[in-house]
């Protein structure tokens, strides 16, 4: 105990330096959690932007049309009948279904041309899977059974236009001939998903068959489920479908967001690099501690040996000093951490200086938010420990292991 | 029997290919109770003879007995619990650890070989330090003390866990002559109340004076050993 006591007692030697080490700790342990923060933050985030203004949790659509959904064909399209519709609301765990035509088109406002997706919706079972309406920052979202279109502020900047004026959509139908679409522009959108704003006209399912002349087919189904249980209701959807002889196939928002998952993947290691860095500086500090100490304290480690303290008592010495400056530096670490990863949770930051940050593949619009991830601080704090200890085994053991009488006449 | 013994023992340092030889051959022995002091000039091999006598290093020939037990040929550990149990030292630059009391400088010592209450332990403790005209300053730290205090402290350290034998290197050499005259005063005063053997090793005439046998030191030979009625 006294050992421990005077190992303690060590830690108000050479104050500077200790702290010099704790505040170089508790540095990168903070910029970790907020590096931790913004990642898992910008995830959230990204997930949620996925979900709520782009796929729905799950999606339904015959295979074929799925693998390649990104060229928009109007081929291997669902007819929806009323027991299909029924059987899909029916299923736990669904809150909510909206059918979507999706095709290619060209908007034109009669100067420019820009290619676009068109996105033939119901409204009201759209608004019940998506929160789009809730960005609605000029006119409207159209009603049901009205002919307008809603399209993001972005695209409406690009090609100068505002609610109440009419554009042409133009489009290919089934056969392959030319038609258009001449709709008012019933509101303007501005979503926390880039892609909302950027590329997507909205138009009224009907209209959308009809110009596109497919008759009563929609491209995919994308619903609304409890939250975290996507895999099991895609499992019994498709389980569903295959018992009633269908060949569609739900889809977890999860295999929409491949990409975005991977990066998200890609990023978690980037952070396990900086922990690596982190966890490197920390030993730095302990080992270049534990050193100077030891140079600085050589004779009285030849005291300690002359009053016949063995090799572990004094190596147990160093290591309560050095565990001290690992406490220490993780508290610190954590607090800095705490108070910035609050303001991050609460006043995020901008990312408007980076443009269309979708083009990065963050699917966030202008402000990213952190996230609480309190097992990283307490796995921090812990890791900061272990670290401490471990790095001063070595050096602690060459300060004990010096020669009695060199130590005692520093030679 | 004799506290300690030493036949033929030769101390030869390596110097990168040359071998300097320190103590060239050292016959002594130390009765219980004596105060001894060792002395020469620089060089002669008097720090090396107090290091081979208190376990901090081992002969390169010759063998040490303590208390009859060999101790010339000890691993680390059991020469590092011979110096606990057996030995005590007084350096002469102190050596106290600077974070510590005075009280609990000297605690350290005996936590290391008691095994008695703690109120039996911080009595001895405060006890020793009294002894050493130390009461009153057991709560001050090394750096509130006088470089004479510093020397009581150390003696203090080496006395409280009752040693059979204390070493001191030069333990007056940083401390003006009156301050040393106490000192030596105190180590005298031990010697004779409690029965300590003490061996010093020392340049200071003054400190020589009081001690009951001489041990000259030449070239890591001895070269006189006189003693005093």
């Amino acid at each position: 105990m006294f050992s421990f006591k005077l190992g303690l007692k060590n830690l108000t030697r050479q104050k500077r330096r200790n702290i010099l080490i704790i505040l170089v700790i508790a540095f990168a342990f903070s910029s970790y959690l907020l590096m931790d923060s913004i990642m898992n933050g910008m995830e959230e985030m990204s997930f949620d932007n996925i979900k709520n203004y782009d796929t729905g949790n799950i999606q339904v659509a015959y295979p074929e049309y799925w693998e390649d959904r990104d060229e928009l064909l109007l081929e291997n399209l669902i007819y929806l009948n009323q027991d299909m519709e029924e059987s899909i609301k029916n299923t736990d765990g669904v809150l909510g279904m909206s059918p979507e035509l999706r095709f290619k088109a060209n908007l034109n406002n009669g100067i420019d041309e820009v290619a676009v997706r068109g996105v033939g919706i119901s409204i009201e079972q759209y608004n019940e899977v998506f929160a789009t309406q809730n960005f609605v920052v000029e006119g409207s979202m159209f009603a049901s059974g009205e002919s307008k279109a809603v399209i993001g502020t972005s695209l409406a900047e690009l090609m100068d236009l505002k609610v109440n004026d009419y554009i042409t959509l133009l489009v290919r139908t089934k056969e392959d001939t030319f038609n258009t679409i001449d709709i008012e522009i019933a509101g303007l959108v501005r979503a926390p998903n880039p892609m909302i704003n950027n590329g997507i006209v909205f138009v009224p399912l009907d209209v959308a068959r009809q110009a596109l002349n497919v008759g009563n087919v929609i491209s995919m189904i994308a619903l609304k489920t409890v939250s975290g249980d996507e895999d099991t209701i895609t499992k019994t959807l498709t389980d569903s479908f295959k018992s009633k002889n269908l060949d569609l196939k739900a889809y977890s928002w999860k295999e929409s967001a491949a990409s975005v998952i991977a990066l998200s993947a890609a990023k978690k290691g980037g952070i396990g690099a900086v922990l690596l860095v982190v966890l490197l500086i920390g030993m730095l500090g302990i080992i270049n501690n534990v050193i100077l100490s030891a140079l600085e304290r050589t004779e009285e480690i030849g005291m300690m040996k002359a009053l016949g303290m063995r090799e572990w008592e004094i190596v147990f010495v160093f290591m309560v000093e050095a565990t001290g400056i690992g406490i220490l530096g993780g508290l610190a670490g954590c607090l800095l951490g705490y108070a910035g990863v609050s303001r991050l949770v609460k006043y995020g930051f901008s990312i408007a200086y980076m443009g269309d940050a979708s083009e990065f593949g963050i699917p966030i619009l202008d402000r990213i938010y952190g996230a609480w991830n309190y097992p990283a601080f307490s796995f921090l704090f812990i890791l900061g420990i272990v670290i401490a200890v471990l790095s001063s085994i070595l050096p602690s053991y060459w300060a004990a292991h010096k020669d009695p009488v060199k130590a005692i006449y520093h030679r | 029997m004799s506290l300690l013994e030493l036949k033929g023992v030769k101390k030869i340092y390596q110097q990168g290919k040359i071998e300097v030889p320190a103590l060239r051959g050292i016959d002594l022995t130390v009765e219980h109770g004596e105060f001894t002091t060792i002395f020469g000039p620089s060089g002669s091999g008097k720090t090396t003879l107090l290091n081979m006598i208190g376990c901090l290093d081992t002969p390169t020939e010759g063998e040490i007995r303590l208390n009859d037990k060999k101790v010339s040929d000890l691993s680390r550990k059991a020469l590092a619990m011979t110096r606990r149990f057996n030995i005590g030292f007084v350096f002469q630059s102190y050596n106290l650890i600077p974070v510590l009391t005075a009280y609990e400088n000297v605690e350290f010592a005996i936590r290391l070989t008691n095994h008695t209450s703690e109120s039996q332990m911080k009595e001895k403790v405060l006890k020793m330090l009294a002894e050493v005209g130390l009461k009153g300053l057991e709560s001050r730290r090394p750096n509130e003390l006088s470089g004479g205090e510093k020397q009581r402290v150390a003696i203090a350290r080496a006395l409280v866990k009752e040693p059979k034998l204390i070493l001191a290197d030069e333990p007056t050499a940083n401390l003006d002559s009156e301050t040393a005259a106490d000192v030596v005063d105190i180590m005298r005063k031990m010697n004779k109340e409690l029965g300590t053997t003490f061996i010093f090793s020392t340049h200071d005439p003054m400190v020589m004076k009081y001690a009951k046998r001489f041990i000259n030191l030449k070239d890591g030979m001895i070269s006189a050993d006189e003693r005093r009625g």
